[in-house]
């Protein structure tokens, strides 16, 4: 009997590499066929005696570079022994790897190798190309702007957030419970659709400005109006990391502060500020790439106001300068990337706050009146305005035509019907985006946080890279690297899908990865050893425990999908249009009322989208878009 | 639940390197098919690795690993024909009772109609009856053990591996499962493999105790052999022989030798194993005699007493050069207690088993 056991087990460890053999063959074949073409070509043309003849021959097409780039990039997994004896996993780390190369990297990569053409030098990488760059007035005026808007705005937005979160997590100010709501209300709309509740509230014909103070100088429209949008669009963000942090922070030691003779203000700049530093400064460097990246908001509000998101857009599709897009592209990639390296040094160093366990936390102090009155008022102030903010949308929807009549009616609703169409592909290419993203990011999560092997760490650093990756670039690298043959995904849904599923996976990941953390290992250890392969102990324990986790990464990657403009306006084609790109021509060029109605519907399904997911899974909105 | 195919396990030259850390290093161990060994050390000396990489989660550096003829040291986990039962028990929480005792069966691919009975002969076993459609969340510590355990045996391994499966359970309950436990593993003669930090729960569960230290296997003996012949200083304190005194050795032949410690002359029933070396002597502190003033034995000091369970433990300094010795009695009279401070008078045992070097 045993003997007779051993024999078939001895067959089955030596099985995994005739499998894994047969896996890379059938990859690499598929690969191929896929990122390379054989065309046939016309060759020469000759007339001879009144008869034409005409040669052909055969010519490679496609990215060859791309296809040795997955192959090294698989061969890496096959150098761990324990990934060889289980070809599943192998196969899954392989997916990974080509698909995170193909979708990630080489997308953005296409980018920096089209900037540099636009440095019209053919070689080699040398700051002279970028000299040239800069000597165009356009470049080098946008690049500025954008770093100086993007410091500021950034800066602006952690300070007023840290004060707001202090206040919400650490005093005895009133209403917190609705104040909470209230002051991170903009994290779900659209992004551009503060800046439209802008223009309708203080715009050329606004209902504070132009009817009720009457102003008609002052407008919103330039850099001063980008940066309050984007103050109100980034505020939430900062206010909840820290606030996450404020609540866990040990009071202790504050007390022990006062105890020791400091007042109120040499306690917040001596103890409470130092120990979240490095929450502030992750606040920032997130709120930096958001700012360089917005473009929705300086679309609608900038005015002209020349900044690198926008350009790149306009260079492509209005000036028809694929180049010069590609090199802003790249410019605006550059910081970007640095901010989210930086925010990754600090995320992995310990941060203070977390060291002390068991000690005493979220102690709320009571402050005197005239510390604690100034700083509810700021609250309520925000809270207020986000609030006027949403309710001129709705009411606007609800108007005839905002700014000129105020008159109810139901027209601009009933116009909607009219882009059911782009409604419909909308919420068709999130959902399918929500759920393919999700997926991928559960089993990249699973295989990021379980086992050890080489390239572990790069797998899990590609599948985070996008989260700095602005949407523009996003969509010039996957226009650039899958519009022509052997590819042909542009007009296709196929491409946004992709684009999508892909550019949202950083959160989904970490919502994973987090998952993964709460659950006992042994729980997946005592699977295997009851006999289950790796694949159903995936299906049958990993997955089900991970279903929280993995439904808010999808709720997350439709939210994010079916409010997305920046990639949207490369992506989408006449096939394939979707609601946000008409929505930002109707804010254009319709009436405020009519475009008022696109983006009160589109709040209500976001709304939607997150009650199915506090019913299913109890998690708040809050929740989800918390990301550190 | 009675025809075991169980079959002995052994380790040849097994060692585990987790980069600059050497966990395991170079063990020998062999466990005779049907018994049950336990590997007991203190946290970090290797003892759950050990485990880990018969179960196949680990791979070992170097060595090989064979359980009955068959070398598994290349098997993944779920290829392999042991079982294991963890220290939180790893139910899955979204399952009931029966489905986890099910799960191995159904990744085994047993035939559908088999495992209802198979289930159901796992928790009679386990005294579980009636559980089955329970959740392990509103079970009893001792109630999710059972059904860990249940969980293991329905496959009908050839081998058990138990990760300190009874830390999580109170005090009288570890106590109570731990004799339950060596009662099924007996009954089913199941060779098995049990990791303890625990001296108590070893040495009363186990066939042979193989105590580690920093990675290396030091000895393997019955408790009793530990217990009378301790290999090393290491030993002797922790299997709880906190004496360990040096000696003068006065001569000594095959038989025995002989030795002075603190002027009183004792037998060892062993001779050192290297006569030039220095050499050292474990007194256990339950064989010390302790009197009051000067009664001719050691004069001693007491420095402080305390109650350790039943037990009176006097630490005392020896006046002659202050070594501390630990005196346990058992059942102290009232003329028996000396307070801090207190002449006492030290009496050592004639004979003591072996001698350390």
């Amino acid at each position: 009997m045993a003997q007779t056991l051993s024999l078939s087990d001895r067959i089955r460890s030596r099985r995994p590499l005739i499998i894994i053999a047969v896996i890379q063959i059938v990859l690499l074949t598929f690969i191929a066929t896929w990122v390379m073409d054989i065309v046939i070509v016309e060759d020469t043309r000759e007339v001879v005696d009144g008869v034409e003849t005409i040669t052909f021959r055969r010519e490679m097409i496609g990215d060859p570079l791309l296809f040795a780039l997955a192959a090294i990039g698989m061969s890496l997994p096959l150098l761990s022994k324990r990934l060889r004896r289980e070809p599943v996993m192998m196969l899954a780390v392989q997916l990974a790897i080509v698909a995170l190369l193909i979708f990630v990297l080489w997308p953005v990569a296409q980018v920096f190798a089209e900037g540099f053409q636009a440095t019209e030098v053919g070689e080699g990488f040398s700051l002279e190309h970028f000299q040239r760059l800069f000597a165009k007035p356009m470049v080098a005026r946008a690049t500025r702007n954008t770093l100086w808007l993007g410091i500021l705005s950034a800066t602006l937005s952690t300070i007023i957030g840290a004060v707001v979160a202090y206040a919400l997590t650490l005093t005895d100010i009133p209403w917190k419970r609705w104040l909470r709501i209230l002051v991170v209300l903009t994290l779900i709309s659209p992004p551009f659709a503060v800046s439209f509740a802008f223009i309708l509230l203080f715009g050329r014909r606004g209902l504070i400005t132009y009817d009720i103070l009457g102003i008609q100088e002052w407008s919103i429209y330039g850099p001063d109006g980008i940066i309050l949008v984007q103050l109100i669009s980034n505020i939430p963000l900062a206010v909840l990391i820290l606030m996450a942090v404020f609540a866990s922070m040990n009071r202790d030691l504050e007390d022990a502060a006062e105890d020791l003779g400091a007042k109120t203000f040499r306690v917040l700049r001596t103890i409470t500020f130092p120990l979240v530093t490095p929450a502030l400064l992750t606040a920032w460097l997130l709120n930096f790439i958001s700012s360089i990246s917005d473009f929705g908001n300086p679309m609608l509000i900038g005015s002209g106001f020349q900044l690198l998101a926008p350009q790149a857009y306009i260079q492509r599709v209005e000036l028809f300068d694929p180049e010069l897009s590609a090199a802003l592209a790249m410019l605006l990639v550059i910081p970007a990337l640095i901010a989210f390296a930086l925010q990754h040094q600090i995320s992995n160093r310990r941060s203070y706050v977390t060291i002390t366990g068991g000690a005493r936390t979220g102690h709320v102090r009571n402050l005197p009146g005239w510390f604690k009155w100034p700083l509810f008022s700021i609250v309520l102030f925000l809270g207020l305005f986000n609030l006027l903010l949403y309710g001129s949308i709705f009411v606007g929807a609800l108007v005839n035509n905002w700014g000129f009549d105020y008159t109810p009616t139901t027209r601009n609703l009933e116009a909607l019907l009219v882009t059911a169409d782009q409604l419909g592909n909308s919420l068709f290419v999130s959902v399918v985006a929500g759920v393919l993203g999700g997926l991928i990011g559960i089993v990249l999560a699973w295989l990021v946080s379980r086992d050890r092997f080489p390239g572990r760490g790069a797998l899990d650093f590609s599948g985070t890279l996008m989260y700095a990756i602005p949407g523009t670039v996003v969509g010039i690298g996957f226009i650039i690297a899958f519009n022509a043959a052997p590819y042909l995904l542009t007009g296709t849904f196929g491409i946004i899908i992709i684009a999508y599923a892909f550019r949202r996976l950083p959160v989904a990941l970490r919502s994973g990865v987090a998952g993964e953390k709460q659950i006992d290992p042994h729980l997946e250890e005592a699977s295997l050893d009851l006999g289950a392969s790796r694949p159903r102990t995936f299906a049958k324990i990993t997955f089900p425990l991970l279903r929280t986790a993995f439904l808010a990464g999808v709720i997350y990657i439709f939210i994010r999908s079916m409010t997305d403009l920046s990639a949207a306006v490369f992506l989408s084609s006449a096939k394939t249009q979707l609601f946000t790109v008409q929505m930002f021509n109707v804010m254009i060029r319709g009436t405020p009322s009519a475009a008022a109605a696109f983006a009160a519907l589109l709040i209500v399904i976001i709304l939607l989208a997150l009650a199915v997911l506090g019913r299913v899974t109890g998690k708040s909105f809050v929740d989800l878009f918390r990301i550190t | 639940m009675t025809e075991f195919a169980t079959a002995e396990i052994r380790l040849e030259n097994l060692s585990k390197h987790f980069k600059d850390v050497v966990a395991v290093d170079d063990v020998n161990l062999e466990v005779e098919a049907g018994s049950l060994v336990c590997l007991l050390g203190p946290s970090g000396c290797g003892k759950t690795t050990t485990l880990r990489m018969i179960a196949g989660f680990e791979d070992p550096t170097s060595g090989s690993i064979f359980i009955g003829d068959e070398d598994v040291t290349e098997l993944a986990p779920y290829a392999r024909p042991s079982a294991m039962v963890f220290q939180s028990y790893a139910l899955f929480p979204h399952m009931s009772v029966y489905e986890n005792v099910a799960y191995g069966l159904k990744a085994r691919r047993t035939p559908k109609d088999e495992i209802p009975g198979k289930v159901q002969e796992a928790l009679a076993l386990m005294e579980l009856e009636g559980q089955e459609e329970k959740s392990p969340p509103q079970l009893s510590g001792g109630q999710q053990q059972r059904v860990a355990l249940a969980r293991a045996l329905v496959i009908r391994p050839k081998v058990l591996l138990f990760d300190e499966p009874l830390s999580n359970l109170d005090a009288q309950l570890r106590v109570r499962m731990r004799s339950e436990l060596r009662d099924i593993q007996h009954r089913l003669g199941i060779t098995s493999v049990y990791v303890t930090h625990d001296q108590e729960e070893a040495f009363s569960i186990a066939d042979l105790v193989a105590i580690m230290n920093k990675g290396k296997l030091t000895q393997l003996g019955s408790p009793i052999d530990l217990y009378q012949r301790p290999a090393d200083r290491f030993v002797a304190e922790f299997v709880g022989l906190s004496n360990v005194v040096p000696a003068e050795l006065l001569g000594s032949n095959d038989r025995g030798a002989d030795i002075r410690v603190f002027g009183q002359e004792i037998h060892s029933l062993q001779p050192p194993a290297d006569p030039n070396g220095p050499i050292s002597v474990v007194l256990r502190p339950e064989a010390i005699g302790i009197t009051g003033g000067d009664d001719g034995g050691i004069p001693a000091r007491v420095r402080s007493l305390a109650y350790v369970g039943p037990l009176l433990r006097y630490t005392v300094a020896v006046e002659s050069d202050g070594t501390e010795i630990m005196v346990d009695l058992s059942n102290p009279s009232s003329e028996e207690f000396y307070e801090e401070g207190a002449a006492v008078s030290l009496e050592l045992p004639k004979e003591v088993p072996a001698l350390l070097s």
